[in-house]
């Protein structure tokens, strides 16, 4: 492979409002070849897809097509430059047929033209030809599998005129069969000379069909375009946490002699848990791992008392407790939950710091005829948020308009107000920079320390390892088992993905 | 007393010290709608008074005032559903349909005037739980809700009443509509004045008025902060027909009587006025605002615009077309202002 990068980006910049989340990173694509990318939640891998379809402007540096430097101001020029992307999320109108779907970007060009169904149909066969999908192309896309409809988003790339196509986790939702179909019609496409990139967290569907990779950590090149030749399983995990982050920070907790906080037994739940059994000490940290889709924000919303718990019991303190509402949860039983997406569950980002810190003690702090004054709740939470050293222009400051990093701040300070007993903590430090993060880190260990019972949610394999005391794995809404953790990174994430891949069946691996 | 309850600017903090409490926030005052508001009436007030007849008259004010009284409770009843990011279409015919039972109560059961008033606020707020439990039951959007019941709600009060008026009200209930106190000031006037007080209060120091506010922000993240999401947005419409329940009231008041075309067919007449003095007084339709007072001055200036119009022996539709044209501009003008500041808050 010796022929000219199709596709360069070099020193890419893109600042957010008080986030840097590419810091100068650079790729190049070679026609004919399977480009992995790879880093954690939160390292600038989407950012980084969205400025090469042009969702995104870069804040500096430059992109390159064929050596040449381009602008793309919208997602339809670098369509046009041949530039294709097949989304996490699905983005076919499901009520369209298959045709109609592949063709969409064409047809909205030209509004009033009548449209030649016999021969859209005719060129989507061929599309679908192409990748060896069976359907007919009449047929409503809302009938398809969900790996016949992943297809179709690569036809339709493909029908653009694609030299670029960015496949983005295009296995998350496939079964392994199914993902090996996909892999020999990748094989073929990059023998015709595409230039695939390939997102994705299986590390081992990257070694088996990627040639290159580029992988980010913490918005920067932790290796830019190499060969995969001779690399293992090993060394990209070196590269995307970075050798001397594994496990930092983790120490030896002992909370056997502490009680047993909360149990649960036999739990189902609406959202279709079962038999999740599994309990927290006082003072411990106790992971709940699971990949996304697995079931893990559901479960915390369910204990939470928002999703109705259909079977076995919830134990608070030894004694059965009954949630009907999240308002029981937190003022009779004393738990709390921390959102994984605190933009819409966490937070009321239209509102101020003070009324977002203080909204669960309001109840706590009122007078008579529940009257309520701003010193009260300003006296309440402002320890929490100079402790956590939220920066703020004003408690009156609206919170939409402050960082990533101090949102969470606040989303963690208003439980810690409330003096819960038992945090439920989901996803920390998404979209956080490392600082805070590592703040993060150190806060969740001390109110572990001070007796708080915490339940640690995250899919970030290093976080999770240098935090939990021990980790229940949740795959496919059950629990696959527990591992004792003893911060030893390669140890445990072995046994975590085993547990997953149900390898090891439920045993537990020795500390 | 500010009447204005805004969350951004509710919590300034008192002398710094900690880099928390550094900075005060920047004043807005000259962007506010408040300001742009009392701006607009200060201008169409110079203009109606030196371009028509009769607009500073003592009958003219005293009328105007009393005009405004009826559209700051219409204002304030459609602006306590905004709050959840829902409408409420009904809030003429809950009105209606209170004041009816009001001079039903009064005229065939002959109950004295305060028990009567008070049957009708609570058949007035019952009617708004019924549109707050069946858009928190059924999820619905309160537009779909509430047209449904604006049409159930008049027509079951048509059929009841067979459309006929109840003109025998007591003169001492009546006479609220006509007397004056402090000079040309209508009682009815201080009456809206004090309830705009007590819902100021409400939303700027009560747990209630905030947890209001929380969930037509972010319904879900106030659900998951432990309120109880589904009772305060039914709370919040049965306050809303206890308050088109007292506009109603005081245009029986100054009707001297319960007609059941008083707010037009289904109650439509009031829609315009609804919408337009919460929207002028700065409430977000997406929900999580109160703005009282910004409310009350939306109210002024639509009942001083009307009354103006109508002295520049403009047809009344053309009154109406002006003010669906204000609607449009505020709607603009806010839209406008909010990205004016984001441009700031960002830079």
């Amino acid at each position: 492979m010796t022929s000219n990068p199709v596709f360069e980006a070099r020193g890419v910049e893109k600042i957010f409002p008080g986030v840097k989340a590419l810091g100068g990173v650079s790729l190049s694509l070679l026609p004919g070849s399977i480009h992995a990318l790879l880093g954690e939640n939160g390292a600038g891998k989407s950012t980084l897809i969205k400025v090469i379809t042009g969702v995104h402007r870069p804040t500096s540096g430059e992109i390159l097509l064929d050596g040449n430097r381009v602008h793309f101001a919208n997602t339809r020029e670098a369509l046009a430059a041949g530039i294709g992307v097949v989304h996490q999320e699905r983005n076919l109108i499901p009520r369209f047929s298959v045709a109609e779907n592949i063709h969409l970007e064409q047809l909205v060009g030209r509004p009033l033209r009548p449209i030649d169904y016999a021969e859209l149909n005719r060129q989507a066969r061929q599309w679908l030809d192409e990748i060896e999908l069976d359907v007919d192309p009449t047929r409503p896309v809302s009938e398809l599998s969900v790996a016949q409809t992943q297809l179709v988003e690569i036809a339709k790339a493909l029908s653009l005129r694609s030299r670029v196509l960015l496949l983005d986790e295009p296995t998350a939702s496939l079964t392994p069969s199914e993902s090996q179909t996909l892999f020999s019609i990748l094989r073929r496409l990059r023998d015709s000379g595409v230039s695939l990139v390939f997102v994705s967290h299986k590390l081992e569907e990257v070694l088996e069909i990627c040639d290159r990779v580029t992988v980010l950590r913490d918005g920067r090149n932790a290796c830019e375009s190499q060969s995969m030749q001779g690399m293992n399983r090993q060394d990209l995990v070196r590269f995307m946490i970075g050798r001397n982050e594994q496990a930092g920070g983790w120490r030896k907790r002992d909370v056997t002699a502490r009680p047993v906080s909360m149990a649960l037994q036999d739990v189902a739940t609406a959202a279709g848990h079962r038999n999740i059994s599994f309990s927290v000490r006082q003072g411990e940290i106790l992971g709940l791992y699971g990949l996304v889709g697995a079931g893990r924000t559901e479960l915390a919303k369910a204990i939470m008392g928002r999703i109705r718990v259909t079977g076995g019991q919830v134990l608070i303190d030894g004694q059965a407790a009954r949630i009907n509402s999240v308002a029981d949860a937190i003022h009779r039983y004393g738990l709390g939950y921390v959102s994984e997406d605190r933009k819409s569950d966490g937070l009321v980002l239209s509102h101020s710091v003070l009324a977002n810190a203080g909204i669960v003690v309001w109840r706590k702090l009122a007078g008579r005829f529940g009257r309520l004054s701003d010193a009260a709740v300003r006296k309440a939470v402002l320890p929490f948020l100079e402790q956590l050293e939220v920066k703020t222009p004003s408690l009156a400051q609206v919170v939409a308009n402050l960082s990533g990093g101090n949102q969470q701040k606040i989303s963690v300070a208003k439980w810690l107000a409330a003096g819960v007993k038992i945090l439920i903590i989901d996803e920390p430090s998404v979209g956080i920079d490392i600082k805070t993060k590592a703040y993060l880190h150190q806060l969740i260990r001390e109110l572990a320390d001070r007796g708080t019972a915490v339940v640690l949610i995250t899919s970030d394999m290093p976080e999770m390892i240098s935090l939990a005391d021990r980790i229940a794995v949740l795959d496919n809404y059950l629990i696959q088992g527990e591992v004792e953790n003893d911060g030893v990174y390669d140890r445990m994430s072995q046994a975590i993905m085993n547990l997953i891949h149900h390898e090891a069946g439920h045993a537990a691996v020795p500390a | 007393m500010p009447l204005s309850y805004d969350t951004s600017s509710a919590a300034a903090l008192p002398a710094a010290t900690s880099a928390l409490r550094s900075g005060l926030p920047r004043s807005r005052i000259f962007i506010s709608n408040e300001f742009g508001l009392i701006l607009l009436i200060v201008i169409f007030a110079l203009v109606f008074g030196t371009m028509t007849h009769g607009f500073t008259s003592h009958f003219n004010l005293f009328t105007l005032g009393r005009n405004t009284a009826v559209n700051i409770m219409i204002g304030l009843s459609m602006m306590t559903v905004i709050v959840t990011g829902g409408l409420n279409l009904a809030v003429g015919a809950i009105g209606v349909c209170a004041a009816m039972l009001c001079g039903y109560a009064l005229q065939v059961l002959h109950l004295p005037w305060p028990i009567a008033l008070l049957l009708a606020l609570a058949l007035g707020a019952a009617l708004g739980a019924v549109n707050g439990f069946a858009v928190v039951r059924t999820g619905l959007h309160s537009f779909i809700i509430t047209l449904a019941t604006m049409s159930i709600f008049y027509g079951v009060m048509i059929f009841l009443t067979r459309a006929e008026a109840y003109r025998n009200i007591p003169f001492g209930f009546v006479h609220f509509g006509s007397m004056k106190v402090l000079g040309d000031v209508s009682p009815l006037l201080l009456l809206a004045l004090a309830v705009a007080l007590a819902l100021a209060a409400l939303y700027r120091g009560s747990v209630l008025g905030r947890e209001m506010l929380a969930t037509g922000a972010r319904r879900e993240a106030a659900e998951l902060s432990g309120i109880r999401t589904g009772r305060i947005i039914t709370l919040c419409h049965m306050l809303s027909g206890a308050l088109a329940t007292v506009a109603a009231l005081m245009l029986v008041a100054r009707n001297g009587a319960a007609i059941p075309s008083m707010a037009g067919q289904l109650g439509q007449d009031w829609l315009l006025p609804a919408f337009l003095a919460p929207v002028l007084g700065g409430a977000v339709l997406n929900g999580g605002k109160a703005p009282v007072f910004g409310t009350c001055l939306g109210a002024a200036l639509v009942s001083m615009l009307t009354s103006g119009l109508l002295l520049m022996q403009l047809g009344a539709f053309w009154v109406q077309t002006f003010l669906g044209l204000l609607l449009l501009l505020a709607m603009f003008l806010d839209k406008a202002r909010r990205s004016y500041l984001a441009y700031r808050n960002l830079a």
